[in-house]
């Protein structure tokens, strides 16, 4: 059984705000969180931290989301990958490329974080039976 | 013999010039200073079912009574020698609707005063125009709302996300929060029973469900910016049209609040399979919101004559047709021709978000490539028809 203690999320999102709400929440629930602003921001983040689950937004300045997922990927292989995006349209086709690298796309706006919560604690724990 | 050879050749050109002006596609007429007929080509002949002979001598506002107005201005025209044009006149309703454009040219024949007078039928060029407006119309406002809804997206997920947060902020469930009570000295359970004598815990219930609300109506603005569908396969219209109507039937809203059940459908569908690439979700929706809005326009005036949908599917110019007509009050011009624009509803406040037609143009046009127009006789009905580029076999 793995505590939600256990596992480190990296959030990476250019939005402050929406960093800030969701970090206050995976905080209350007991998780470890970091944030970061951008996805090069993110790499330098990933290589040292190696979190279990690692959310990223699809739309991101300079390198985007699916870029940043695919860098990250092979830097830590372990990390299991969540994209977070607003473009309900751009869900098949970005799924199709990354697929491979990413587990699982949350549709923003997220209504009820315990959901998230869940999908974190499910993909981390499928990532530690890897 | 040679004035015999004259006048046969002035013969043959005079048969000639009128070939010309049979051939012609505008319908031509010559007429006097006071608008008595004396020379009618073959396309008058066609539009108006009055032979040349009968119409020499008539008063052409009389035969052609829709142009009656312009064709008061032949004196005029006669006298200031210079033409006059009506770019676009409006003539009949509905299926029946046609655009005309009118000039008017002085003549001088033979030392007496005349005019001659082309109306030509510009109803097809008029709906392209109308096609290619609204397209226009719809790709700017269509990236505006869904750059809008990708621009609200984050603050309202920060809204509703902080809203939950305060929520659990006071849980005596989180370690945090008591340890947090205790460093400023109040008691947790107190400051909950506080908030929730003070009816706060519902403000901020009401928060999150006004925001998923909100977030509902962007979920559907980002349709438009939508370019392809999901889950396309080639299916027969008829059979789809068939489903939904199915649908429709087992509907909450359609039983209850447009008894559906008491509307008469009438099909009049094509006998062979006309199959179409169809994304199957989305063109259940469209059709569900076509029917619904059917419905709810006949609701107004079933009390006048007995509620009937007519539902139609044929093949034309290799376009996959389905049409759904009611007998509902119709619209007038001004509301037509703003039917599939976001936001743009004639329900009452709270009744429609005005959202369905425009997501259901953003799903024909962009993901299908397929064309939606709304027709309309006010006071008769409605019709919407939808076309789809027709493929592939029977695997329906």
């Amino acid at each position: 059984m793995m505590h939600n203690t256990d596992i480190t999320v990296l959030l990476v999102d250019d939005d402050e705000m929406i960093r800030d709400c969701v970090t206050a929440y995976l905080e209350d629930e007991g998780f470890s969180v970091h944030g970061a602003g951008s996805g090069e921001a993110g790499l330098t983040l990933i290589a040292s931290l190696r979190p279990e689950v690692c959310i990223s937004d699809i739309c991101l300045p300079g390198m985007n989301g699916e870029e940043f997922v695919v860098k990250a990927h092979t830097l830590c292989p372990a990390t299991r990958y969540l994209l977070h995006t607003g473009m309900l349209y751009s869900l098949s086709d970005e799924l199709l490329g990354i697929g491979m690298t990413a587990d699982d796309v949350l549709l923003k706006p997220i209504h009820d974080l315990s959901r998230l919560v869940n999908k974190i604690k499910r993909i981390a724990a499928a990532g530690r039976t890897l | 013999m040679p004035h015999i050879c004259a006048a046969k050749q002035i013969n043959q050109h005079k048969k000639a010039l009128l070939d010309i002006l049979d051939t012609l596609p505008s319908i031509i007429v010559r007429v006097d200073r006071d608008g008595r007929v004396n020379l009618v080509n073959r396309r008058f002949e066609q539009f108006s079912g009055i032979a040349a002979a009968d119409a020499q001598g008539m008063l052409l506002e009389t035969l052609i009574p829709q142009f009656a107005g312009e064709l008061q201005q032949v004196a005029v025209v006669i006298d200031r020698q210079s033409a006059l044009t009506n770019a676009r006149i409006r003539s009949g309703s509905g299926a029946d609707l046609h655009y005309y454009s009118l000039q008017i040219y002085p003549l001088d024949f033979d030392m007496s005063e005349m005019a001659v007078i082309r109306i030509d039928d510009i109803t097809e060029h008029v709906r392209i125009e109308e096609i290619m407006a609204q397209t226009e119309k719809m790709i700017m406002v269509s990236g505006l709302a869904a750059g809008m809804a990708h621009e609200i997206n984050n603050p309202l997920g920060a809204v509703m996300q902080h809203a939950q947060n305060i929520e659990r902020r006071v849980s005596a469930d989180i370690p945090a929060n008591l340890k947090a009570a205790a460093e400023v000295g109040v008691d947790l359970d107190l400051v909950r029973a506080y908030l929730e004598k003070r009816g706060i815990f519902a403000f901020i219930g009401h928060i999150r469900s006004a925001g998923m609300r909100a977030s509902e109506i962007i979920s559907q603005m980002l349709y438009f910016n939508r370019r392809t569908e999901p889950g396309v396969v080639n299916a027969d219209v008829t059979t789809v049209l068939e489903r939904v109507v199915g649908l429709a039937a087992t509907d909450y809203d359609m039983k209850k609040k447009y008894a559906f059940r008491s509307i008469e459908v009438v099909r009049e569908y094509a006998h062979e399979p006309i199959c179409a690439d169809i994304a199957l979700q989305g063109m259940e929706q469209v059709l569900l919101n076509i029917l619904k809005n059917a419905a709810q326009a006949i609701a107004v005036t079933a009390l006048q004559r007995a509620p009937r949908i007519i539902l139609r599917t044929s093949l034309s110019e290799s376009m996959a047709v389905i049409e759904i007509e009611d007998n509902g009050p119709g619209m007038d011009e001004a509301v037509r021709l703003r039917v599939f624009e976001p936001f743009f509803s004639t329900k009452e406040v709270g009744v429609g978000t005005g959202l369905g037609l425009s997501v259901a143009y953003a799903i024909v046009t962009n993901g299908h490539r397929g064309t939606i127009e709304a027709r309309s006789r006010p006071g008769e009905g409605s019709c919407f028809v939808i076309k789809l580029p027709c493929r592939g076999g029977h695997d329906a």
